[in-house]
């Protein structure tokens, strides 16, 4: 058995490396498609070049920072080039560079141009923290959950290499099938292939795809109204499709979950009291799943709401009212929402179910309610 | 009628059905924390300070979601508390990285978004950045206390002379679901929630390291960590918070009536 120290040691060995990646990722010059340079400036002059407000009533500023730039990498190794970067301070699409930062530049006729700040080392050292806290409070079994999070994004990344292939053609079915893939490995890896996490798989299934049928179906009964398709962002293909796809998709864990909470329990409870009747069978899935729907839903509309804050404001602060912005921003967030908490909701029922129907045996002695 | 009032109507429906009164409730505690995000964007577009309001709506929030969604009162004070907790920690963090990241605002991608729309709004879209990686990541944090709270104490009620060490230790067991709950849930959401965002990448033919250098994903994979970090502090301190709040409210029980009464 594994001690205390010893996790928080494995823990600490874990962050030092991870915080060394961090470093050597920070001076990493090479693989870039953009030469990599660094700004040489201790202090960088920074001068107000108007003030300025728009016909919203918008006040802001623009700036201009005077920085010197010492390319690293390519054809114009370890030369020093001189030039301006324009900024408005609400940083909403341009950009302030601070001292002695690492940039990507490009080079063209002499003249450097910024293209961005280096962000890839903030990333590594993130994951370094994240990964060794995950040691330090679970200790060895943090391999099960970071394999099973390592293949969710191989697949993922499958899943778009795919769409693209096919550009988008029967995007519905093929998010269908992601899902029962995705279901089954993700489980597989916790649980192990056997009954129990069988049952969790078909009721997961269910859950996500009755849910999402009788959603379809109340979608297109309303005609799709109010229903801006057009206005999800950075649309590639057929708006409408990616809808439906980012819909299967998200709520496919929160189902996962959900259904693997009620199952294992109802098992040990079947395990721990095989005369359990049908009906308090039942009763405790319920309550499980009163108990945990309401957390769960909230957890989802936060991450898909909150997402559409930026733009939000950025709505309201140009005097749109609050139904133009909530229509155009956070009504698409809104109906995913919507949209998964029925999938969880009926989640319930089919765990439940399939816990009743396939784990629970008959029982001897006709002593059935 | 719109879509989403049907599927809300629906949504209703259902929740009244399945959960009964607790039902109700979490369908209120959903509807008004979607309201408050609307009500959050409204006051920022306001000018009002964007770290005051995440202060007084962080607690606001904590208490629609955890108040309302769960029918246990030791389980809500406990994972209220533990939460609380838990994003203060994790905003200090988020403040770090994301000075570091410097990746607030709407990236190059945004272009069409942001036609028609004033690009110097004047306000800090730095701060904004702050504000949604701690609102994304409270709904995994508050989810992931209110599991461990009331794991811990079913764990307490079936068998009552635990003692505080083996509450502890059976947290770390009772964390480790948790956490592969919670896990889940934020991947497949995210992944759901930018879907969209990765095919532009992939159609528009970004690198590997141009992608991990932009902007929108950089920010996208840090409110990720964000989320699995609150996570991760959530399953000790919430069990910590619960195994004290017993072992003080049994000595209470032990001593006389009246301290007790104060206890709660």
């Amino acid at each position: 058995m594994e001690t205390k120290k010893q996790r928080f040691l494995a823990a600490l060995v874990l962050l030092a490396l991870g915080l060394g990646l961090a470093a050597l990722t920070y001076f990493k010059t090479t693989g870039y498609k953009n030469p990599v340079a660094v700004i040489t400036d201790t202090k960088i002059k920074d001068r107000l070049l108007k003030k300025e407000t728009d016909i919203y009533g918008n006040k802001d500023e623009e700036r201009r920072q005077y920085l010197h730039v010492q390319v690293l990498t390519g054809k114009y190794k370890g030369q020093t080039f001189e030039t301006v970067n324009t900024y408005y301070p609400s940083q909403l699409v341009t950009q302030k560079y601070r001292a002695g930062e690492r940039v990507f530049v490009t080079v063209t006729d002499g003249s450097l141009a910024l293209v961005s700040p280096k962000r890839d080392w903030i990333l590594v050292m993130t994951l370094a923290i994240t990964l060794s806290l995950m040691v330090a409070v679970v200790g060895r079994r943090s391999w099960h959950l970071i394999v099973s999070m390592a293949i969710s994004w191989i697949l993922f990344y499958c899943l778009i290499l795919w769409d693209v292939a096919v550009n988008g053609a029967g995007i519905i079915w093929m998010f269908s099938l992601a899902d029962i893939v995705f279901s089954f490995f993700s489980l597989a890896i916790v649980q192990g292939v056997n009954k129990k996490m069988l049952v969790t798989w078909l009721a997961t299934l269910l859950g996500v795809f009755v849910s999402f049928a009788l959603c379809y179906a109340v979608i297109k009964l309303t005609g799709e109204t109010y229903l801006n398709y057009e206005m999800g962002d950075y649309a590639t293909q057929d708006t409408r499709g990616i809808f439906m796809a980012q819909a299967l998709l998200g709520v496919l864990g929160a189902v996962m979950d959900e259904a693997t909470d009620i199952v294992s329990s109802l098992y040990e409870l079947i395990q721990h009291k095989p005369e359990i009747t049908v009906k308090e069978l039942l009763a405790s899935g319920r309550t499980m799943g009163q108990e945990i729907m309401g957390p769960l839903i909230n957890v989802l509309v936060l991450i898909f709401i909150s997402e559409a804050l930026p733009e939000t404001i950025l709505y309201f602060r140009d005097n749109n009212t609050i139904a133009t912005t909530f229509n155009f921003t956070m009504s698409l967030g809104a109906t995913q929402s919507a949209v998964s908490a029925i999938g969880i909701v009926l989640t319930i029922v089919f765990a439940s179910l399939c816990s009743l129907l396939f784990l629970k045996k008959p029982q001897k002695g006709g002593k059935q309610e | 009628m719109s879509s989403l009032g049907a599927l809300i109507i629906v949504l209703a429906i259902l929740m009244t059905i399945i959960g009964g009164e607790t039902g109700i409730r979490s369908f209120f505690s959903v509807l008004i924390n979607s309201l408050l995000l609307v009500l959050v964007a409204m006051l920022i577009s306001w000018g009002l300070s964007i770290p005051i309001i995440t202060a007084i709506f962080v607690p606001l929030k904590l208490v629609t979601i955890i108040f309302l969604g769960t029918h246990d009162y030791t389980v809500a004070k406990n994972s209220f508390y533990a939460s609380l907790i838990v994003l203060a920690l994790v905003s200090v963090l988020i403040l770090g990285i994301q000075y570091l990241a410097q990746a607030a605002g709407l990236g190059p991608e945004a272009g069409e978004i942001l036609l028609g729309h004033s690009q110097m709004p004047g306000i800090s879209y730095g701060q904004i950045a702050v504000t949604v990686a701690i609102f994304s990541a409270l709904g995994a944090v508050a989810e992931a206390a209110v599991s461990m709270s009331s794991g811990i104490l079913e764990l307490k009620k079936a068998k009552p002379d635990i003692t505080e060490e083996q509450l502890m230790k059976s947290g770390a067991a009772i964390g480790y679901d948790v956490l592969g709950t919670a896990m889940n849930t934020i991947i497949y959401g995210m992944f759901g929630s930018f879907l969209s965002l990765f095919l532009w990448y992939y159609r528009l033919h970004y690198s590997f390291s141009e992608v991990i250098n932009d902007k929108l994903f950089v920010n996208e994979a840090l409110i990720i960590m964000y989320s699995l970090l609150g996570v991760l502090l959530t399953v000790p301190l919430a069990t910590f918070l619960l195994a004290k709040g017993m072992s003080r409210q049994s000595e209470a029980k032990n001593g006389n009536e009246k301290t007790r009464d104060q206890e709660l």
